[in-house]
């Protein structure tokens, strides 16, 4: 077989959607049915094994997948790399990722929740990637189903032209099997685990809707190839291969969804999924991808996808295993060999490939090399998520992955000494995993602070470092990072003198202080004819920078400041570094209060997707969290409100939605800008200041 | 004093029309011109001069997302600030956008009765009452005749001024005027102000149509394509 007919037989393919779709339990029928895997293990099953893909205790224990697990496997000839990515809306850094390394993706849905909110959001992420989809609609076995009323939903809120290629043979518990309309035959799944198939002719009571849908199917996909429309036209049989062709054709261009649905719980269905993923999800020959040319400004150039060009790599996801840290790695064009050197493009550092191997969960076999268009993970490779490796002389990076702020910090505290050390070993690892979970050690608590993009996101760590690490922890309330700048330009003269016996203290600095936008800090030395010795000037800005970590006023750090020195004094024995700091201290502190300080704190830019019937509620919240709303923008059923909120306003904020919204409203939030606090909530800041520094917490 | 400075550049003043005119409550402007030419420019700055007197402004778009329309208040506010103390610009961005609303709508979700109910959420819940909307991309055809009217209708019973944008195509023998006066069936009461743009050598004429009696002896005013500001008037 030639490389390129090997290439149109590979897959990258996500499986995504809203929480507790069944998307691990679909994937694991998937790993079942391609031999990949010899028993099957429910989610919540009672065997107490748990899904193959949710290798974590902690997924396992909640039912939900928190990090992806890369797996692959075999089908009909075609290889598919499958990412299972997680559904909540804390963790989806997870599905973006596995969005812009993958080529296509499955859309799962309930089918009787239907289009729910994390749906809405997963599919904003394929459209911004533009990842292909098709659509699996999943529980056809529950009560309630209703899988046509879900293809309507598909069409509404998401904008999607979905179109069924099956219909299911019976519904809720008289779910027996799906009638396939490319083939027109009736699909059956007999066997424990539903993994025999038996092809029967349409049962003569559904044969009616049957051929209604196969219809509709044929005019949908006929927009996408003249040959099938002249076939429609002409009234001649249409073969299976055209219309398949054309189906593929549109769901390429992402005009086009294709509708397959079953029950992955009662193995009804699934092998016909991965026949769709075969045969309408593009191979890695057929997407387009580009990297930043850092050579030409970052023009963004296309990539061959040609294993004999030049290596060009991602490193999607780092995951800390038994052996080590475990690289999952992308190849654009190219290839990776055992024993190869490429380069970090971000640390510029050579490094050598030494394992190479194809993860199946947390299991793995290893391989000798992964060419482009393949996903793979490496050994002992020093990198973080997102880097790129490219071969020697190839200066390109890939278009860097969409990562949003962290917008949420907690201060946590080991209870003993033991916890301490395995809290940074944790963190070590979780900030190297998962680039939205950040920490630092505060300089003013001593606390060490962790960031994320929720509640939940850091929950969940601080979970795993009690059950993974056996930390004992202590956390804070959540709290905002606040700011404090200066509003107009103030002139500082301020000498310093000690006189304790033996050497003194001398410096005298003169200046001004003034505001200065979209900087931290800008210091200039407009000292002329020596007046401050020159070994003396970095002593000043020192001095300064040592000041803004913690404002005079209310303690916050302080930004947006610009410090001119032009003018000053010394003295040959007494002055010293130390006096040159001490000066500059003093003249800060001097100017600081006359400079009129305000106190910033972060907005965030908020975007709440609701069924139109809760937009007045919602905007409501909003405006009772100081928020400013921007717009909305109807889009079928949903509206999108657009407002920028004060962080400090929204704790607790996706419970309120929830609860307002019956669980049907989601929203997504990230770091829009800094502005000044209003009067009355600064007075709330100032007395819970001046509590705090009263009990010393 | 920006302030001050910036509501003396009010295209509507420019082109003659009274304040009394374009502030009468339940009042129909439109601005037409062919596509691109620069409808939703103009009626941003309509939108901006309303903003800078402190009124509330609901901009509805049919097609465009949000952000798209929040960058042509940026652009042109920008414009319109070249040359002033960018501090002090700043801070009268920030206080013009809280009181300025987009809502956009897909072209086959919109309909008045919908903008109603959402206005009167809005303002029953004291989260924000216009006094200017501006409806741009909304087909102005027959079709539409009946909810026009509606909203015409609540307009007057809620206090405040309505600007539409018209496209016009080569084909459309009658003048703008002609065409908006057939949607109130020729009485002519519908809309109060048409403004017109047309291509002028390589700039942008605007005019304002008379409407029926009306006498505009104004000379036009120019758009400058680049930054879509009023540029001068021409003499006649």
């Amino acid at each position: 077989m030639t490389m390129n007919n090997l290439m149109q037989k590979v897959r990258n393919i996500g499986i995504s959607a809203h929480i507790d779709s069944g998307k691990t339990t679909l994937t694991e029928r998937f790993l079942y049915l391609t031999k990949k895997i010899h028993r099957i293990h429910e989610v919540r099953g009672k065997d107490g094994v748990g899904a193959t893909m949710d290798s974590m205790e902690l997924e396992k224990e909640r039912g939900i997948t928190i990090a992806s697990a890369a797996t692959y496997c075999q089908w009909k000839n075609h290889e598919i790399n499958i990412i299972d990515t997680p559904g909540h809306v804390d963790f989806t850094i997870e599905v973006e990722r596995a969005l812009r390394v993958l080529d296509g993706a499955i859309l799962v849905l309930c089918s009787v929740g239907g289009v729910q909110s994390q749906s809405i959001t997963v599919d904003q992420q394929m459209k911004r990637y533009q990842v292909p989809c098709i659509a699996f609609i999943n529980k056809c076995d529950r009560n309630g189903a209703d899988p046509f009323r879900v293809i309507d939903q598909l069409r509404e809120k998401l904008n999607h032209n979905a179109v069924p290629i099956q219909i299911p043979i019976g519904l809720e518990a008289d779910l027996n099997g799906i009638i396939d309309l490319i083939s027109m035959k009736a699909v059956y799944f007999d066997g424990d685990f539903g993994d025999i198939i038996r092809l029967e002719e349409i049962p003569d009571a559904l044969m009616e809707t049957a051929l209604e849908k196969r219809e509709e199917l044929v005019d949908a996909a006929s927009i996408f190839s003249d040959e099938l429309t002249e076939a429609v036209i002409e009234e001649s049989e249409i073969p299976e291969a055209l219309l398949i062709d054309a189906i593929r054709k549109g769901t390429i261009q992402r005009e086009f969804t294709p509708v397959v649905m079953g029950s992955a719980y009662k193995n009804k269905g699934i092998q016909l999924v991965l026949d769709a993923a075969n045969d309408f999800l593009p191979s890695p020959m057929e997407i387009d991808n580009e990297a930043l040319n850092l050579d030409c400004n970052e023009e963004t150039i296309s990539l061959t996808g040609k294993k004999e060009d030049p290596l060009v790599a991602l490193a999607f996801k780092l995951e800390e295993g038994q052996f080590g840290q475990l690289t999952y790695i992308r190849v654009y064009q190219g290839k990776l060999n055992k024993g190869d050197t490429c380069v970090n493009i971000r640390t510029g550092k050579k490094i050598k490939i030494g394992r190479i191997v194809r993860m199946h969960s947390d299991q793995m076999e290893d391989v000798e090399k992964i060419e482009a268009g393949y996903i793979g993970a490496l050994f002992g490779v020093d990198c973080v998520s997102g880097d790129t490796f490219a071969a020697s002389g190839m200066n390109v990076s890939m278009t860097s992955m969409h990562i949003p702020e962290p917008v949420i910090s907690l201060s946590i505290k080991a209870k003993d000494n033991a916890s301490e050390i395995s809290i940074a070993k944790a963190l070590n690892r979780f900030t190297k995993e998962d680039p939205t979970f950040q920490t630092f050690v505060s300089n003013e608590t001593g606390e060490t602070i962790v960031s994320g993009m929720g509640e939940l996101h850091l929950e969940v760590y601080i979970e795993r470092m009690r059950r993974e690490y056996k930390a004992e922890i202590i956390t804070g309330e959540p709290s905002v990072a606040y700011r404090e700048t200066i509003t107009c330009n103030t002139p500082f003269d301020y000498t310093h003198k000690k006189q304790t016996g033996g050497a003194g203290q001398y410096g005298r600095i003169a200046g001004f202080m003034e505001p200065v936008a979209e900087e931290e800090f800008v210091f200039e030395n407009k000292i002329t004819g020596g007046s401050i010795p020159t070994q003396y000037i970095s002593s000043c800005e020192k001095g300064f920078v040592s000041c803004l970590a913690k404002g005079p006023w209310l303690k916050y750090p302080v930004t947006g400041v610009k410090i001119v020195i032009n003018d000053g004094a010394s003295h040959s024995v007494d002055s010293s570094e130390m006096a040159f700091q001490a000066a500059a201290r003093g003249a800060f502190q001097q100017a600081y209060f006359k400079a009129r300080p305000v106190l910033h704190e972060p907005i965030m830019k908020v975007v709440i997707e609701t069924p139109a019937e809760f937009q007045g509620n919602v905007m409501g919240s909003l405006n009772q969290r100081r928020g400013m709303i921007i717009g909305s923008h109807d889009v079928g059923q949903i509206t999108a409100i657009e407002s920028e909120v004060p962080l400090s306003e929204m704790f607790g904020y996706s419970t309120t939605l929830r609860s307002m919204t019956q669980g049907k409203a989601n929203f997504t939030m990230e770091f829009s800008t800094y502005k000044q606090v209003p009067k009355s909530i600064l007075e709330t800041i100032e007395k819970k200041n001046e509590k705090k520094t009263k009990t010393g917490t | 004093m920006l302030k001050k400075q910036l509501i003396l550049r009010d295209p509507l003043s420019f082109l003659g029309c009274e304040t009394d005119e374009t502030e009468i409550k339940g009042n129909f402007g439109a601005v037409t011109s062919r596509a691109g030419v620069g409808k939703t420019a103009f009626l941003v700055q309509i939108a901006i001069s309303s903003l800078l007197k402190d009124k509330n402004v609901l901009h509805i778009s049919i097609q465009d997302p949000v952000d798209k329309v929040n960058l042509w208040y940026k652009e042109l506010f920008l414009n319109l600030t070249h040359n002033q103390d960018a501090k002090e610009s700043k801070q009268l961005w920030e206080t013009l956008l809280a009181k300025r609303f987009i809502m956009t709508f897909e072209t086959e979700g919109f309909n008045v009765s919908k903008l109603i109910a959402r206005i009167d959420e809005l303002s029953s819940q004291n989260i924000f009452v216009p006094h200017l909307i501006i409806v741009d991309g909304l087909s102005l055809d027959i079709s539409i005749q009946s909810e026009l009217l509606q909203l015409k209708e609540y307009a007057i019973k809620n206090n405040f001024t309505t600007w539409f944008s018209m496209r016009t195509h080569r084909h459309q023998s009658e003048d703008p005027v002609t065409l908006l006066q057939q949607l109130d069936g020729n009485n002519s009461s519908l809309f109060n102000m048409v403004i017109q743009l047309v291509p002028h050598k390589d700039q942008i004429q605007v005019k304002r149509l008379p409407l029926t009696g009306e006498c505009n002896d104004r000379p036009p005013l120019l758009i400058d394509p680049a930054t879509m500001m009023i540029k001068e008037t021409i003499n006649k």
